[in-house]
């Protein structure tokens, strides 16, 4: 990492050793110095004077080795000569065609001692044993050098390219500049070029015997030393002066100070003209200071780099005082020390810098080789990687400011994505430590559960919630810190693991989550100790999160149904919510019925609860583990006035934790409104079938034989067929609506619960295929929000029914009355015609009771009629509703109803009518 | 509070097929022929105290009245292997033991003459139970015990426990073979009078088909009545599922039978079972897809009760109601699909009145239907009592009781109406316009059914 070449021999030695060391080769570099002592030591005849030559020689051949395969193929010599150039003189005729071809020839034959190393030791063999011997080995020694410092190879290459970049500039300059010259000294220069040219190669030394031993150069080489005509130099010299002397009085301050300036301010410190300068935003020269606009230019370009510097530097110095607080966090915390990081390297460039600066640019005049000197050229050759750096680093800064956490870390990711490897390379390792911190995270709440998260920087959030909504809203993705190389599937898997651990863990007061997380950290092969994970392994994160998702979500499952039996307390709702168990409702319906009849602020639900008791202990219902019987409460809804105790019963199930994290108090409430709905359909069908029993066969028919008067027989049967038929119309309705709720909604739905139950991999599977579940009974049995129409009208439905039930009842009491009246009346009458007045008395108690009863049935008849017609006419409505309905697969139920395809025969018919 | 049924078993016939049936009932509920719970059966849904009640010692004993009028096939009972299950207070034979000598009037008025003894056995058999559902008679109407003592239990039954529902399981004689009992005809009929009557649901057993069953599908070249008897314990056991294995619905006899009988006077129904097998296969779940089963079950050949209709008569004849009980692994999706395809093939005729088609798993296959094809039965039992009465034959056995005393014979005429005017209205049923029947022909007062006039349904009036 030399930054210029001076012919200094001991820094030359330094440097090399400095290589080796900084490779890690101290033994190597050890060697060397050994070597080297041997070397200097050898004074006098025969021996190499310009040492510093020999060994620049070396290195450069080693640098050249290595750049090899980077470089044009005549690169290395180029390399070695433009630095050997630049090591004397500023400047090289280039114009002067035959010199050039010299030149190029001297490269060539460089070039060649450069590519074969035992060629060359050949052409000096002559002069110098010890030489060879030397060299011999400093070669060897440096191609071990070259094998070992592949790290090195790199820099060096750029290294390479950007000195190659630099001569280049250098050269153009130096034509500017002896263009400059050409007025003053016009073809003089052209003339002295040469003798110029034998003077540069002089500051090679004695290298120019190695050079001479291979017999080219010619002229100015004799013996090692080099001719210097006086009267060429002249002119020249004066010439310079007279420059120089224009360029201090154009120049207030000179260029070295400037420099020196600039690189202050590149380390954010105001120099002693380049202020920063807070109108302008920048470091600048002020506006006094007399520089030509070309310097004044310069120097601001290369200021950026300072601009930049302070920019990061502010956001670090910021962060590193605010921590702990809020809005840095970890993340940003390992960011700032990242580019601390990058900043040190900075630093460690600059000092180099510095010392270089502290060379006094040599200005032609001056004569004397100043060694490595800082330029504004060299300058912004030099600042070329870091500004790209810096600037990648102040756009970070800029963009990660008000960001923290995993929104950093992805804001970051998206300048990762970039083309330049150089780039890439940076951000990569910048994000590798930006991110540790948040894999540090995940992998805690993956395997551990644990959320730490202090500063609230990951991608998953907690709120404070009861235990029953834990799953459910206890944890949340925040999708702003979501960083984009974590896939959204990929996060939501970590929510849900985590989530399980946290469920397991609260919820159900489980430890075997722990050995399910190590075994999913064994399978995958990371340990579970911190650190782990990185940037860039998304892949061994992802499997890392589907391990443990896979171990942690089978147990959580394993948990649900083995200790705490999801499955039998889903069927416990269905037996009882849904009244599967039949013998149970039909008995809870037969003891609470009276109970419920009346109104509802009157109901004790302590009374109800006990009859629930007795509900259950006589019906099969006994059976059941008394776990899940202990669950089944009475609930009474909230009532107004004038409720009856049907509006308001229902029956809740208490499914307790951790299971109430599935039966929420909103999916309980759904429940309910399934089972009220059901309860009253069964209610309905509960006063249908008891209105049966009061018209079953052997009771009509009995009647039909009684002796009773033909008028009031012949209205009793009409009367009661009348009855009879509307019973058979809303029978058929209730029990095919029973039917189809029975196999089209509750067993097909369950049926499907298990299926999915069976399927499901996690606990979010078991709530969507329960909440399908649900869903699906409440949507299929018309108590979705789009069937609230035809909810109403099946509920109008029902009162008609019941309507009809009591109706029905009055009717056959009725009858019942009429008939014992009328044995009565017989009896009388047998017992009259025994006494000596017959005939009136039986006579009128006769046709009374004819006429009585013929009022009875035609009032009782003419209410059926009206109740028939309202059912008939809301029926038809809701018929021809159904079909309509298009979200629900409703034709099961038009199917069942229409069996016969009744209706639909009837529909025109009444249509043509109604219309 | 379970909806207990009693069963009566009355005479030879009814004593048999109730032992069939008992004996089921046993295996599937898992109770030994002592009537102790087997290890096996502590688990399960099943409610057991419907048909059984458990004595201090835990023994299940059926809710079971044993009556004969000879001693013959009780005692059997009570010599096999299964004497042990019955409570022995539960059983009465009459002191004579000479029967009813294939005589409905020897057994109606023998019945009469126990009244006392019958009725006390019932009653404390009704007080033992806390929600009484009702009654299940298992006699055959040709023989004179079963026919004329359970004719006169109907009666009695219907007047005394007038809430409860009366069901029978009534074996129909074979009448493709000329039967022992000559007086068969005028048995049935007067039975058939109060199964008309007095009954709320009567189960058609008929033997000539168990018999054409046994031999067609079973391939038994001459069936036992212990094979045939087996079926139709099948059939019983298997129409009591719901009853015992509760579940959504049809959880009692009454919301079993509400929709099954729609029209009181048309309550009798005729079977099917499919798969049919003799031996008994108990806990065996037959798996057969539900399509299979239900179209099986509208195979005439699998109903167990004869047609004698002629090919025109019976193209007319109609379904009034169906309950196919079908148990095993059921998917219930399959339920829907299968009523579908039998839509579509037509192949069942409904009336046109109104539409019954229920179905309830759970069972293996059992249907169990209103049909008026039944009626050409009912016609059969006239045709033959007319031969019979017209040659005036064998009608002094009936004389010598009082019922028919004075040569009295009204109560043969009367029988004959009731069950004319049945025939009449099952064949109404088939009309289209059946809601209307009896309106033009108002002096059917003696049936009773038919003077509903038109304006009733309200579809037409509209």
């Amino acid at each position: 990492m030399t930054p210029s070449i001076s012919p200094n021999e001991a820094a030359m030695v330094e440097s090399i050793k400095r290589n080796l060391a900084t490779q890690g080769k101290s033994s190597d570099a050890l060697t060397f110095a050994d070597l080297y002592t041997k070397f200097s030591s050898k004074i006098g005849p025969g021996s190499v004077k310009n040492k510093w030559a020999v060994l620049y020689l070396l290195k450069t051949v080693s640098e050249d080795r290595i750049n090899q395969k980077n470089m044009p193929s005549n690169a290395p010599a180029n390399a070695f000569l433009s630095s050997l150039s630049r090591g004397g003189l500023p400047e090289l005729g280039l114009r002067n065609d035959s010199n050039l071809e010299g030149y190029k020839d001297n490269c060539k034959d460089l070039r060649g001692s450069v590519g074969n190393l035992g060629k060359m030791e050949k052409g000096y063999s002559d002069n110098s044993n010890d030489f060879r011997g030397l060299v011999g080995t400093l070669g060897k020694m440096e191609k071990g050098y070259t094998d070992n410092s592949k790290d090195l190879r790199g820099l060096m290459g750029k290294l390479g390219k950007r000195e190659k970049g630099c001569s280049d500039g250098n050269v153009s300059d130096d034509f500017r500049s002896s263009s400059n010259l050409k007025d003053y000294r016009g073809k003089g220069y052209s003339d002295g070029n040469v003798s110029d040219d034998l003077r540069n190669l002089s500051c090679g030394g004695d290298v120019s015997r190695v050079l001479k031993g291979k017999g080219e150069v010619g002229k100015g080489w004799s013996g090692g030393v080099l001719m210097v005509s006086k009267d060429s130099e002249n002119l020249r010299y004066m010439a310079y002066k007279e420059f120089v002397d224009l360029w201090k009085e154009e120049n207030e301050v000179s260029e070295d100070v400037l420099v020196r300036d600039v690189l202050y301010s590149c380390q954010g410190i105001d120099g002693k003209y380049v202020k920063y300068d807070k109108n302008e935003d920048g470091y600048v020269l002020p506006d006094w200071m007399k520089v030509p606009r070309a310097t004044r230019n310069v120097v601001r370009k290369l200021c950026e780099l300072g601009w930049l510097f302070r920019k990061v530097k502010g956001y670090i110095s910021e962060s590193m005082n605010q921590f702990p607080a809020q809005d840095v966090g970890t993340v940003g915390q390992a960011f700032c020390a990242a580019l601390q990081d990058e900043l040190s390297e900075y630093y460690k460039l600059l000092a180099v810098l510095e010392g270089q600066a502290m060379n006094p640019i040599p200005l032609g005049s001056e004569g004397e080789c100043s060694g490595n000197y800082m330029s504004f050229r060299r300058l912004s050759v030099w600042f070329a990687e870091p500004i790209v750096k810096m600037r990648l680093m102040a756009v970070l800064v800029d963009n990660c400011k008000s960001l923290k956490g995993g929104a950093m870390a992805g804001a970051i990711h998206m300048h990762a994505q970039h083309g330049d490897p150089l780039v890439n390379d940076f951000m990569k390792r910048l994000l590798r430590r930006v991110c540790s911190p948040l894999f540090e995270m995940v992998r805690r709440w993956v395997l551990e559960g644990e959320l730490e998260d202090i500063f609230s920087e990951f991608f998953i959030v907690s709120q404070p919630v009861k235990d029953e909504s834990l799953w459910r809203e206890g944890y949340r993705l925040h999708a702003a810190m979501l960083p984009a190389f974590i896939s959204q599937s990929l996060a939501k898997q970590i929510l849900r693991t985590g989530k399980s651990i946290n469920f397991l863990r609260v919820c159900c007061d489980d430890r075997g989550w722990a050995d399910a997380a190590t075994e999913a950290a064994a399978a995958v092969g990371t340990t579970i100790t911190r650190g782990s994970l990185g940037y860039g392994e998304t892949d061994a994160l992802e499997s890392l999160v589907t391990e443990a998702a896979k171990r942690i979500d089978k147990h959580l499952l394993e948990l649900m149904h083995k200790r705490y039996k999801f499955k039998e307390h889903c069927l416990a709702i269905k037996r009882y919510l849904l009244l599967g168990q039949g013998d149970f409702v039909q008995y809870l319906m037969d003891i609470v019925g009276p109970e419920l009849s009346e109104p509802a602020n009157t109901i004790s639900s302590f009374k109800l609860a006990t009859l629930l008791e007795s509900a259950i202990t006589s019906s099969n219902a006994q059976y059941d583990d008394c776990d899940i019987r202990a669950r089944l409460r009475v609930k009474m809804m909230p009532h107004k006035t004038g409720d009856r105790g049907w509006d308001v019963f229902s029956l809740e199930y208490d499914a307790g934790v951790p299971l109430n994290t599935v039966f929420t108090e909103s999916v309980m409430t759904r429940y309910i409104r399934v089972f009220n709905f059901l309860w009253k359909l069964r209610r309905v069908e509960h006063a249908l079938t008891g209105t049966w029993k009061t018209m079953k066969p052997n009771c009509i028919t009995s009647h039909f034989f009684s002796k009773l008067p033909q008028a009031v027989k012949l209205q009793l049967i009409l009367t009661s067929r009348k009855c009879q038929v509307l019973w058979d119309e809303m029978n058929h309705f209730v029990s095919n609506l029973q039917y189809y709720i029975m196999f089209e909604v509750l067993e097909v739905s369950w049926s499907n619960l298990v299926k999915e139950m069976e399927l499901s991999k996690d606990l979010d599977d078991l709530l969507a295929a329960h909440e399908n579940y649900l869903s699906s009974i409440l949507e299929k049995s018309l108590l979705g929000e789009r069937s609230q129409e035809l909810n109403k009208t099946l509920f109008v439905l029902f009162d008609l029914i019941l309507r009809f039930r009591s109706l029905a009842d009055r009717l056959y009491e009725g009858i019942n009355e009429l008939q014992s009246r009328t044995a009565e009346v017989k009896s009388q009458g047998k017992s009259n015609d025994k006494s000596s007045e017959p005939g009136s008395w039986l006579g009128e108690g006769r046709k009374a009771l004819t006429q009585r009863a013929g009022e009875f049935f035609k009032n009782m008849g003419n209410d059926i009629d009206v109740i028939g017609k309202d059912y008939t006419t809301i029926f038809e409505g809701f018929i021809s509703k159904l079909p309509v309905q298009q979200h629900i697969d409703l034709k099961f139920l038009m199917f069942r109803l229409n069996f016969t395809e009744f209706y639909s025969q009837l529909q025109p018919i009444t249509r043509g009518k109604l219309f | 509070m379970p909806r207990e049924i009693i069963t009566l078993q009355v005479g030879q016939c009814g004593n048999q097929i109730g032992m069939e049936f008992w004996k089921q009932l046993c295996l599937e509920h898992g109770i030994s022929k002592e009537g102790i719970l087997e290890d096996f059966a502590t688990q399960g849904g099943d409610r057991k105290d419907v048909f059984f009640y458990q004595a201090d010692d835990q023994h299940y004993i059926p809710r079971a009245l044993l009556m004969d009028l000879e001693p013959r096939v009780i005692n059997g009972i009570q010599n096999g292997e299964y004497r042990n299950l019955y409570n022995h207070e539960n059983v009465f034979i009459a002191d004579h033991g000479g029967g009813a000598g294939n005589n409905w009037a020897s057994g109606y008025h023998q019945g009469k003459q126990y009244e006392e003894d019958l009725m006390d056995m019932i009653d404390r058999e009704a007080d033992g139970s806390d929600s009484l559902e009702g009654f299940v008679l298992c006699h055959s109407i040709a023989g004179g015990t079963g026919s004329g003592m359970g004719s006169y239990l109907l009666e009695t039954l219907n007047d005394r426990y007038s809430k409860k529902l009366v069901q029978t399981y009534s074996v129909f004689p074979n009448q493709n073979e000329t039967s022992d009992v000559v007086v068969q005809p005028y048995n049935s009929l007067l039975t058939l009078k109060r199964l008309t009557l007095n009954a709320d649901c009567v189960v058609v057993l008929d033997n000539t088909a168990l018999n054409r069953i046994a031999v067609e599908r079973l391939h038994i070249t001459t069936p036992t009545f212990t094979q045939t008897n087996s079926l139709v314990s099948t059939v019983m056991s298997a129409s009591t599922t719901t009853l015992r294995y509760p579940g959504y619905m049809n959880n009692d006899l009454v919301g079993l039978l509400a929709s099954l009988i729609p029209t009181p006077r048309c309550h009798f129904l005729m079977t099917g079972y499919t798969p049919l097998t003799v031996e008994r296969q108990a806990n065996v779940i037959r798996k057969t897809t539900v399509l299979d089963v239900m179209r099986r079950l509208l195979q005439t050949k699998n109903i167990m009760v004869s047609s004698y209709a002629r090919t025109k008569e019976a193209s007319q004849a109609k379904y009034i109601s169906i309950l196919n009980i079908i148990q095993g692994e059921v998917d219930p999706t399959q339920v829907h699909e299968s009523l579908q395809r039998i839509r579509e093939r037509k192949l069942v005729n409904f009336i046109e009145k109104s539409p019954y088609v229920q179905t309830a798993h759970r069972v293996s296959g059992l249907m169990l239907a209103s049909h008026t094809g039944i009626r050409h039965l009912f016609s059969k039992c006239l045709t033959q009592y007319d031969k019979l009465r017209k040659r005036q034959a064998f009608l002094d056995n009936y004389r010598n009781h009082p019922t028919f005393a004075d040569n009295d014979l009204s109560e043969f005429d009367e029988s004959r109406d009731v069950i004319e005017s049945l025939v009449d209205e099952y064949k109404a049923c088939e009309s289209p316009d059946y809601i209307k029947w009896g309106m033009e022909d108002p002096d059917h007062a003696l049936t009773g059914e038919g003077n509903a006039s038109g304006t009733i349904d309200p579809k037409l009036s509209l």
